[in-house]
């Protein structure tokens, strides 16, 4: 019997080696089938992941506030904020204070925050001039700047007085201007330390914006995290944002799911047919196997340890195409790469070979119903 | 002869010229499908992205922003002090002129907004007059409706929106109406600075998620009754579909003077922010239009990413059934290798055999492939309808896009094969195979 | 099996074979004797193939008995008519029918696999005896037509069937070959195989002692030849 099955194996590899054109043809059809399958497959996992990434661009999520009206965050609520979010979907987690500050007179109010977080919580900043990088530095929203008529590189004087109603004063050196079309375009910002410096009183926060990856039961979650972290914080979502971002994003990645489903069953019938041509061509070879008496299911099975050997080619082939096209896509749309999901390429070639063999069976299948008589004769 | 043999052949190989003709056929169904959803895609995000709310803002050129700062800061509200000046507000009934503008039919919604400190249940409390939504109809025969419900699609109301016909009906914000223990359907008295006052009922309590929850939104004709100010607002938030942003546009929005005759043509007739902004500017005199960055950036960002993500999808796709194609194509061509030996046996020339089976072929496809356009038309709707709940439009530039695309894979697929069939000798395919 | 009646290895009685209008054979009676060398004959059309293909197992008669090494054919499920085949039955066709992607001896082997085991040694004797032995390793395009039909007649009777089943043996062979072909042809017969050859040419069906000529699906003609009744 050993030798029998070696045999059979012989004979299915012979008829995949030196039919080689055959083979091609086959294993490109295969090879398309699996490399649509675990590209787009891939990206399905990966798009809404990195489009909400994308919707990060409209800002904050999660705004922090401390629950009694008029209080502020100290550093350890922040910090205490910033453990509760810890984890991938965390953008940015920016403190800002808000400060009623007089320049020539006139009242203003002054910001202080951290810069490197406004910039990823608030990508769409438009900074004319450049981001403050040293101390005494600040940026002037853009009607600030247009009222006052002070230029970047020009010196602001500003005063105030602090909680404890003591007069400060201090001198800014005014490197940008900040545009949103917003609220920002009225503001003075500064770093936090300069704030701290000038005031005489450290390390209060009246809110802090996150911008979390994430929604709807993610950002729930998150919430609890921060709630049982810093019991004395009030996390709220800014629903203008979590809200049309959960619309929106179901709606793409609706859309994405949706093309995919397209695609793939369409490939999957593309793949099928010409599965069916090239084993239509074999009919017969199955009619003399036939007359040679072959039953029916012996003949099935060699097309079957076929149709494996090429789904499996094929869907490692694919597999490895997929994975590429997955990622070229992910690049120069998202600018990011994407962990391959590894595990999808066994379920890949299991599929591929299931394809290919439901594929060939239903030919083959037909081949041997049909007399071996009319097979032999006919041309 | 041809034609009789190319008919027989049409007509005996039923089975395998389907087979062509169905693979084909989905080929160009899910081409015309992707296209078709691929040129409109843009507009479809666009419009969700809508929901975002407003991006443009429309304040008078004398006034600034720095009202709004007020409202932040956990201070207990109350709006700026109105402004003596006319010249600081616009008058509402210019604002029609929004939907006139070149890119009127970019302009999805607007609404004017004018706010007034009034005291009310012992506080000062910011209230907002604006169009809820309100019919307008243009001097161009347009009919319009427009207003602030469709833009604040992230509101969460308990009761029944706002009514344009309910002069003294109000949305109140959701911690405002916790801290005056007020509920949908009863009144409260507010009282204007001036001394005029007015009886408002509450329509429905809102919660917004952001400063709006401390404040009540009024019909505007109410507000400005109390403020004393007939026919003005302070500012006007316009939402439009735009254009992402490019190298030209930004030079534009720095200083529109310094583009050239040509690039100033492309740069109004394209719908970025900054030419919509422009435009509106020059149809309402004494007007400052800012875009708002935070919405219109994004949806630049999201709108080209996502454009481009479906362009890919789609190459890929096309890439795909032209594979697949012209595989089957060989595939069907190898299996006639019988009939190839047995036609040149007979003394058929190369070129007369290739004129057969390629018109063979390319009639079958071409069966497919109309059958495939109208089955992917199909399909783009049935993605459009399904996931924006709008039908896709389909453009005409499809169509000899699919076609081109049948013909050169078609014909590029059955070459290969062609070449190979046409050096076989053909006793070697007559006997013994 | 054990049918001590069993005087003829193919008994064929009163068939007909009817497609849609066409009747193909039409109450055809013929009986072979073990050892027998038959021809069929008839101009196309006649009913030849479908009485072999009714003879090889390859399809069933719409009326009529056929029973073959006493075993009666009558109602059995294609499966069990596959079963014949492969245990009795040795077929050598006109266009060879050998696999394309497998070699001479590799398609002998095909037939041992499907009937039992294969064994490469038996095989290779099998192609060593249609003189084939230096071409064991070579695939069927680099084989010549007449040596194509050698390795299909090694196949066929690689199981040692007791009936040898031949369409148009010669009908792709020139002269050389198809001589060469007979004589592995009279050779079996000398050995006592049991050939029924189908054709239309006269000189293939003048090697065999009896001829059947069918005419329009009926059995116009059984003659035995003069020489071979001589020698009886």
């Amino acid at each position: 019997m050993g030798s029998n099955r070696s045999f059979a194996l012989r004979m299915v590899l012979w008829s995949l080696l030196r039919r080689r054109s055959r083979l091609l043809v086959a294993l490109t059809g295969v090879t398309i089938g699996a490399t649509v399958l675990l590209g787009l497959v891939t990206l399905c996992y990966d798009i809404p992941r990195q489009l909400g990434r994308e919707f990060r661009s409209y800002g904050a999520n999660m705004v922090f506030v401390k629950d009694v009206v008029g209080g502020r965050l100290g550093r350890e609520d922040l910090e205490a904020i910033r453990r509760g979010l810890s984890g991938d979907s965390l953008v940015g987690l920016t403190p800002f204070r808000y400060e009623p500050v007089r320049n020539n007179m006139l009242p203003y109010t002054a910001v202080g925050t951290s810069f490197a977080d406004v910039r990823l919580t608030s990508p769409f900043w438009q900074v004319g001039g450049e981001w403050p990088s040293a101390p005494g530095q600040i940026l002037l929203g853009a009607d600030v700047a247009e009222a006052t008529r002070i230029q970047n590189g020009q010196r602001m004087a500003i005063d105030g007085r602090n909680g404890r109603q003591e007069r400060y004063e201090k001198d800014f050196t005014v490197v940008g201007t900040v545009r949103t079309g917003g609220v920002e375009d009225g503001l003075i910002y500064m770093a936090m330390a300069d704030m701290e410096e000038m005031t005489r009183e450290p390390g209060l926060a009246d809110l802090a914006e996150a911008s979390l990856a994430s929604g709807g039961t993610g950002l729930a979650g998150l919430e609890a995290r921060v709630r049982a972290a810093a019991p004395s914080v009030e996390p709220r979502l800014v629903t203008r944002v979590t809200r049309s971002e959960e619309t929106v994003l179901a709606k793409l990645t609706w859309l994405v799911y949706l093309v995919t489903l397209v695609v793939l069953s369409l490939t999957m019938i593309c793949v099928t047919t010409t599965m069916m041509t090239v084993v239509m061509e074999r009919r017969r070879e199955i009619g003399l196997k036939k007359a040679l008496g072959a039953e029916n299911g012996r003949v099935a099975r060699e097309f079957l340890a076929e149709g494996l050997m090429l789904g499996i080619l094929g869907g490692l082939i694919g597999s490895f195409c997929g994975l590429l096209f997955a990622r070229l896509v992910s690049y120069s749309v998202f600018g990011r790469g994407l962990t391959p999901e590894l595990h999808l390429v066994p379920i890949t070639v299991l599929a591929s070979a299931l394809v290919t063999i439901v594929a060939s069976l239903w030919p083959v299948r037909k081949a041997v119903d049909v007399e071996p008589a009319l097979v032999l004769k006919g041309e | 002869m041809f034609l009789k043999m190319l008919l027989g052949a049409l007509a005996r190989q039923k089975r395998k010229h389907l087979m062509i003709a169905f693979t084909v056929g989905l080929g160009v169904s899910l081409a015309t499908a992707m296209l078709g959803v691929m040129f409109d895609v843009g507009d479809k995000v666009n419009q969700e992205l809508k929901s975002y709310g407003a991006n443009l803002n429309v304040i008078p050129k004398g006034a600034s922003m720095l009202g709004e700062m007020y409202q932040l800061g956990g201070d207990e509200g109350g709006g700026p002090a109105l402004s003596e000046l006319e010249s600081d507000f616009i008058r509402e009934d210019e604002l029609y002129k929004i939907k006139m503008i070149f890119w009127a039919y970019n302009i999805v919604d607007f609404a004017p907004f004018l706010t007034l400190g009034v005291e009310a249940g012992g506080r000062q409390v910011p209230l907002t007059g604006t169009w809820f939504d309100r019919h307008l109809s243009l001097p161009t025969g347009d009919e319009v409706d427009t207003g602030m419900t469709a833009m604040r699609s992230w509101w969460v109301l308990e009761g029944r929106p706002g009514d344009e016909a309910d002069p003294g009906g109000v949305l109140v914000g959701r911690e405002l109406a916790d801290a005056l223990g007020l509920a949908v359907g009863q009144t409260l008295e507010a009282r204007a600075p001036g001394g005029r006052a007015a009886t408002l009922r509450v329509r429905a309590v809102f919660e917004s998620g952001g400063d709006d929850d401390r404040g009540i939104f009024a019909p505007l004709p109410l507000v400005q009754d109390l403020a004393g100010r007939p026919g003005l607002v302070q500012r006007v938030e316009v939402s439009a579909l735009t254009t992402p942003e490019n190298e030209l546009a930004r030079r534009a929005a720095q200083n529109p003077g310094s583009l050239t005759r040509i690039e100033w043509d492309t740069w109004y007739c394209t719908a970025y922010i900054s030419s919509i902004a422009y435009q509106i500017e020059e149809i309402l005199p004494g007007v400052r239009v800012k875009p708002v960055l935070r919405v219109a950036q994004s949806e630049g960002a999201i709108l080209s990413k996502t454009q481009l993500m479906i362009i890919l999808l789609t190459l890929l796709t096309l890439l795909c059934s032209s594979l697949a194609i012209s595989n089957l194509v060989t595939a069907n061509i190898m299996e006639r290798s019988v009939e190839i030996g047995l036609l040149k046996a007979l003394g058929a020339t190369g070129l007369s055999i290739s004129l057969l089976v390629l018109s063979e072929i390319l009639l079958a496809a071409f069966g497919g492939g109309v059958a495939g356009y109208l089955v992917g038309l199909g399909l783009a709707q049935f993605i459009g309808l399904s996931v924006f709940g709008s039908t896709v439009a389909v453009k005409a530039v499809v169509i000899p896009i699919g076609a081109l695309m049948v013909l050169a894979v078609t014909l590029l697929g059955s070459l290969p094969a062609l070449r190979a069939l046409l050096g076989l000798r053909p006793t070697e395919v007559l006997h013994g195979r | 099996m054990l049918n001590p009646e069993a005087t003829f290895i193919l008994d064929i009685e009163d068939i007909s074979k009817i497609y849609g209008p066409i009747k193909a054979l039409q109450n055809v009676s013929l009986a072979v004797r073990p050892g027998e060398w038959l021809a069929i004959m008839g101009p196309s059309g006649s009913g030849k193939t479908t009485l072999m293909n009714i003879i090889g197992c390859l399809d069933s008669p719409s009326s009529g008995r056929v029973t073959l090494d006493g075993l009666s054919l009558d109602s059995l499920s294609s499966g069990e008519l596959t079963a014949i085949r492969r245990e009795s039955i040795g077929l050598i066709f006109q266009q060879f029918h050998l696999i394309s992607y497998l070699t001479a001896l590799e398609n002998v082997m095909v037939a041992q696999y499907y009937h039992s085991l294969v064994d490469e040694r038996e095989a290779l004797e099998a192609l060593e005896n249609v003189g084939l032995g230096d071409r064991a390793k070579h695939l069927p395009r680099q084989l010549s037509g007449g040596e194509q039909q050698r390795v299909c007649i090694a196949r066929a009777l690689i199981n040692h069937p007791k009936l040898l089943l031949a369409d148009e043996p010669t009908g792709n062979l020139d002269e050389t070959n198809e001589a060469l072909v007979m004589d592995i042809l009279r050779s079996l017969h000398r050995q006592g195989s049991t050939i029924i050859v189908v054709t239309h040419a006269p000189e293939v069906a003048a090697h065999a002692e009896r001829t059947v000529v069918l005419e329009h699906g009926r059995v116009a003609r059984d003659t035995r030849s003069p020489l071979l009744q001589a020698k009886a």
